[in-house]
């Protein structure tokens, strides 16, 4: 492996881990608040890529690029926190909530995903580009548009960190993901902070969709193999901190790139979930975790 | 302990029989062969999802592999078939093999882990079969699958022939396996392993189940004939390709389970038919067919829980109330008859829980006994009694809700001890009844328990028959009761044939020209008046009795017979009366559960003799109550 291939799979491997980051931080903001898994996420990933398409191409209503994300999210957030009351608050103190709402999620994923089928059609479409060009740092080029997307990412995550970790709502989500009850006690409104936790898991993978669909093309399926990444992520690194699916991201991106290159495209996802079984085996609470979940 | 006879013995036999020889005779009167593909489909899905359901149903495992298993059974068809050559049929069987081997290998993760991990992990197994399925070209034909894989044959006949009629009974034939199957393993001792484990994980590994063990076998089991599914679903199909694992034959198949209802093993076998045919004929909806299953899902999970099988289950109900409330009012007519073997006046009254029928002497003037029936009884069982009776006491007695020639009740509210107790107290308001002595024979022992209990009548004795008096609920229940009788029919909703006569025999006599009526009048109780008395023993305030008891306050007469088949003659003896009439229950010789009906003699000397002696010792407890009032008077500490 010479220099100039390595720095491009390390560079590949550093954008998917960005992307990876943004997604699992969502899936993980919704499985430590709620404690259950949103098997929609997938679908919430390619819903945002539409939504932001719908607003942005040039075929639909043409807005510029940025505001289009901006609206993307807020109706992402909406999204979210619609399916919360929809779909998971009926059954929250069922004994086996954690089954009904992988059923629950599950089928709002089919619904979200051939929805999106009836609406706008199965041919593919892409988001136009974050930027263009490429930017020289000594021997290695880097793409423009992949910086702002690692730009953009790390600044929404730091963001997001700060504002769980400073802002009052965001303390108060801590507090609910911490202990219900005792939150409920000191009249906090549980439902929406559960509700705002989905909207900005929601928004996230909207973001992240908007991403995956400025490289890739889309069509209605293209959340679900990210999905599948993002469980990997959470699982790798534990949700005992808001940063450790941070870092499992990133070495879940490099592993992954590094397989591709090693093993071929084929191979690679088999290695991924190896390395979920495996770690689910031996530590399940995740690499970083510790065997309380908080945020 | 649970009441679960052979399938034999059930009413589910006959309409299993008609469903049978109606998939049978299926192929032989319709010709089209588009729908006769669907239905193998969906024996193909049948098998799938009740299998599925053992694990997930049953064994409360989030077993989330489950398709992957089919896949590997679609796999190992196509591999052995095509490309090694075996014999189709050997390799049917070997898809089962392979299927329980890779759910063994699955079982190693999930034995270390709960909850949603278990969801995850084998999610996580299921993508890397997936992967390893795609990847695996060479062998496997990765994303572009295999076609043209051997179809089955009899000698020199292809299944496919003559519409695929072949076929058709082969996947039926898989289909009863697989039922029988899971039947008999549900009601096996592993099966009750699988059951408790999910029940209460704790309590079944201390009272012995390996867990590690009965979850491997669970996967396994719940294997078996989903791989046998797939390579058959590959040998009908004749092509083997990754879509298996897709989110939709997922959706599909998770549809079925909870349409049809967890932890049942036909419901998900009507909801297979079911959701086949709805899913065919959407299919020319495009996308909507995936939304409309998926909302069909929430919906019932939302909505109806209990899915199809519920449904099944309410509908069963309904007929059964509405059959035994048209019973009950058509026998009303018959009110000359029911005079005639009482000798006594009937006369019904409207209460809070529905019209009650009474049976009274009507001598305003004798002292009142209350007479109260048994579990799925009449008031007529003591007839006996109100021929012996008759001359020196007012005689009454009447039937509960749901029994008898009363109406039915609202189940809720009216089928439970305290609301028997509430309606003995309006027919004795109804009666001008002011002072009474009641009778109660087994359920109604228990009524009259509370009855007294309850203390807005005034009891001034009370003997009991086969009822032993209780305590702590449900603990003393086992105490009380001998678990090897025909006892666990008391609250079984629904009786065959074989079990109203069991119970019948075993609670009041066996058939006879003098019991006719009873076994007749025992086919009119309303199910749910079993089912719902005994769900609701929790809202009796049962040490409120036993201190009653024990303090004594009136006098209190044990008369079970001695060979009761339902009780446990040593726990009733060893309570703590307060004026327990002779010191010691009054076993009637010979007597069974119901001593007053098959020992009349014996039983109603006894109870003439407690009614004098109590009317005495009431007589001798006045001039004791002069006496403590005497002693107050004289102390006034003793008051407090």
């Amino acid at each position: 492996m010479d220099a100039a291939t390595l720095s491009s799979v390390l560079q590949g491997g550093i954008v998917l881990g960005a992307l990876y980051a943004l997604m699992a931080t969502g899936l993980s903001l919704v499985w430590t608040t709620l404690g259950i898994f949103n098997f929609a996420h997938g679908a919430f990933i390619a819903l945002g890529a539409y939504i932001a398409w719908q607003f942005s191409s040039v075929d639909a209503w043409g807005l510029p690029l940025f505001p289009a994300i901006l609206l993307t999210l807020a109706v992402m957030f909406a999204v979210g926190a619609l399916m919360y009351f929809l779909l998971v608050k009926p059954f929250e103190r069922r004994a086996d909530v954690v089954l009904i709402s992988v059923i629950t999620t599950l089928a709002a994923s089919a619904i979200l995903e051939n929805g999106l089928l009836l609406i706008w059609g199965p041919r593919s479409k892409q988001i136009p580009s974050l930027g263009s060009g490429e930017v020289a740092l000594g021997q290695i080029s880097l793409a423009t548009s992949e910086i702002i997307l690692l730009a953009l990412v790390l600044a929404i995550l730091l963001g997001l960190g700060l504002f769980l970790r400073y802002a009052r709502p965001g303390r108060i989500m801590r507090a609910v993901s911490q202990n219900r009850e005792a939150a409920e006690l000191l009249g906090l409104n549980v439902p929406l902070y559960f509700a705002i936790a989905f909207g900005l898991s929601a928004a996230t993978a909207g973001l992240a969709g908007v991403f995956v669909g400025t490289i890739r093309f889309m069509n209605p399926e293209m959340g679900t193999e990210p999905l599948m990444k993002a469980l990997i992520v959470v699982i790798f690194g534990g949700v005992a901190r808001f940063s450790s699916p941070l870092y499992a991201a990133f070495i879940i991106g490099m592993l992954e790139a590094f397989s591709i290159y090693v093993l071929g495209l084929y191979w690679a996802p088999a290695v991924l979930f190896i390395t979920m079984i495996v770690v689910l085996l031996l530590k399940p609470e995740g690499l970083f975790g510790n065997h309380q979940r908080t945020l | 302990m649970r009441y679960d006879p052979p399938l034999h013995k059930t009413q589910g036999l006959v309409p299993l029989l008609i469903a049978l020889a109606a998939l049978i005779a299926y192929p032989f009167v319709f010709e089209a062969t588009y729908f006769r593909h669907v239905i193998i489909l969906a024996f193909v899905f049948a098998i799938v999802a009740t299998s599925w359901d053992l694990s997930l149903g049953y064994g409360g495992l989030f077993n989330f592999a489950h398709v992957g298993l089919f896949a590997v059974g679609i796999y190992t068809y196509s591999i052995l078939a095509k490309t090694l050559g075996f014999s189709p049929w050997l390799s049917i069987l070997a898809g089962g093999g392979t299927a329980a081997l890779v759910a063994l290998l699955i079982s190693l993760p999930v034995l270390r882990l709960d909850g949603i991990y278990v969801i995850l992990v084998t999610i996580a197994l299921s993508q890397l079969i997936y992967f390893i399925v795609i990847s695996w070209s060479d062998v496997t034909g990765g994303t572009s699958g295999m076609v043209t894989l051997p179809t089955l044959k009899i000698g020199d006949y292809r299944l496919s022939k003559d519409g695929r009629i072949g076929y058709y009974f082969v996947g039926l034939g898989l289909l009863v396996a697989n039922l029988a199957f899971l039947y008999l393993l549900t009601r096996s001792r592993l099966g009750r392993a699988i059951v408790a484990l999910r029940d209460n994980k704790y309590y079944a590994i201390a009272r012995g189940v390996s867990e590690a063990r009965t979850r491997a076998l669970t996967l396994m089991a719940s294997a078996v004939f989903t791989g046998m599914a797939g390579a058959f679903y590959a040998a009908y199909l004749r092509v083997a390709s990754p879509d298996a694992f897709g989110i939709g034959f997922l959706t599909v198949l998770l549809s079925i389970l909870l349409v049809g209802g967890t932890g049942t093993i036909w419901g998900p076998v009507i909801a297979a038919f079911v959701i086949s045919v709805l899913s065919e004929w959407l299919a020319g909806f495009g996308a909507w067919q995936n939304i409309i299953i998926a909302s069909a899902i929430i919906l019932v999970v939302v909505f109806y829980p209990g899915g199809l099988w519920a449904a099944v289950q309410e509908l069963r109900e309904a007929v059964d109330a509405l059959r035994t409330s048209l019973l009950a009012r058509w026998r009303r007519r018959e009110v000359r008859a029911r005079e005639d073997r009482l000798n006594a006046k009937e006369r019904f009254i409207e209460t809070r829980h529905g019209l009650i029928a009474i049976a009274d002497t009507g001598d305003k003037g004798k002292p009142a006994l209350l007479f109260l029936h048994g579990n799925s009884a009449c008031k007529e069982a003591f007839y006996k009694q109100f021929h012996a009776f008759r001359d020196m006491y007012r005689v009454i007695s009447f039937d509960f809700p749901g029994h008898g020639v009363s109406s039915n009740g609202d189940p809720e509210t009216a089928y439970n001890i305290a609301a028997y107790a509430e309606i003995a107290e309006a027919v004795l308001e109804d009666s001008n009844v002011a002072d009474v002595r009641v009778i109660g024979w087994s359920l109604g022992g228990y009524v009259g328990l509370e009855l007294a209990a309850r203390a807005n009548v005034e009891v001034q004795a009370l003997a009991i028959a086969g009822t032993p008096p209780l305590n702590q609920v449900p603990i003393d229940f086992g105490r009380g009761y001998n678990p090897d009788s025909h006892l666990v029919l008391a609250s079984k909703q629904y009786f065959s044939r074989q079990e109203a006569s069991d119970f019948g025999n075993s609670a009041t006599a066996p058939v006879s020209e003098d019991s006719a009526f009873l076994h007749r009048n025992l086919r009119r109780t309303d199910g749910r008046a079993r089912l719902y008395m005994i769900g609701k023993l929790g809202i009796i305030d049962w040490p409120r009795q036993m201190r009653m008891l024990s303090q004594g306050k009136f006098p209190f007469a044990l008369l079970s017979g001695s060979d009761d088949p339902f009780l446990n003659h040593d726990y009733i003896a060893r309570l703590r009366y307060g004026n327990l009439w002779r010191g010691i229950p009054q076993d009637i010789p010979g007597g069974k559960h119901a001593p007053f009906f098959n020992k009349p003699d014996e039983f109603n000397m006894r109870l003439l003799a407690f009614l004098h002696d109590a009317e005495r010792d009431r007589g001798d407890e006045k001039e004791n109550t002069r006496e403590i009032d005497r002693e107050i008077d004289r102390d006034p500490g003793l008051g407090h």
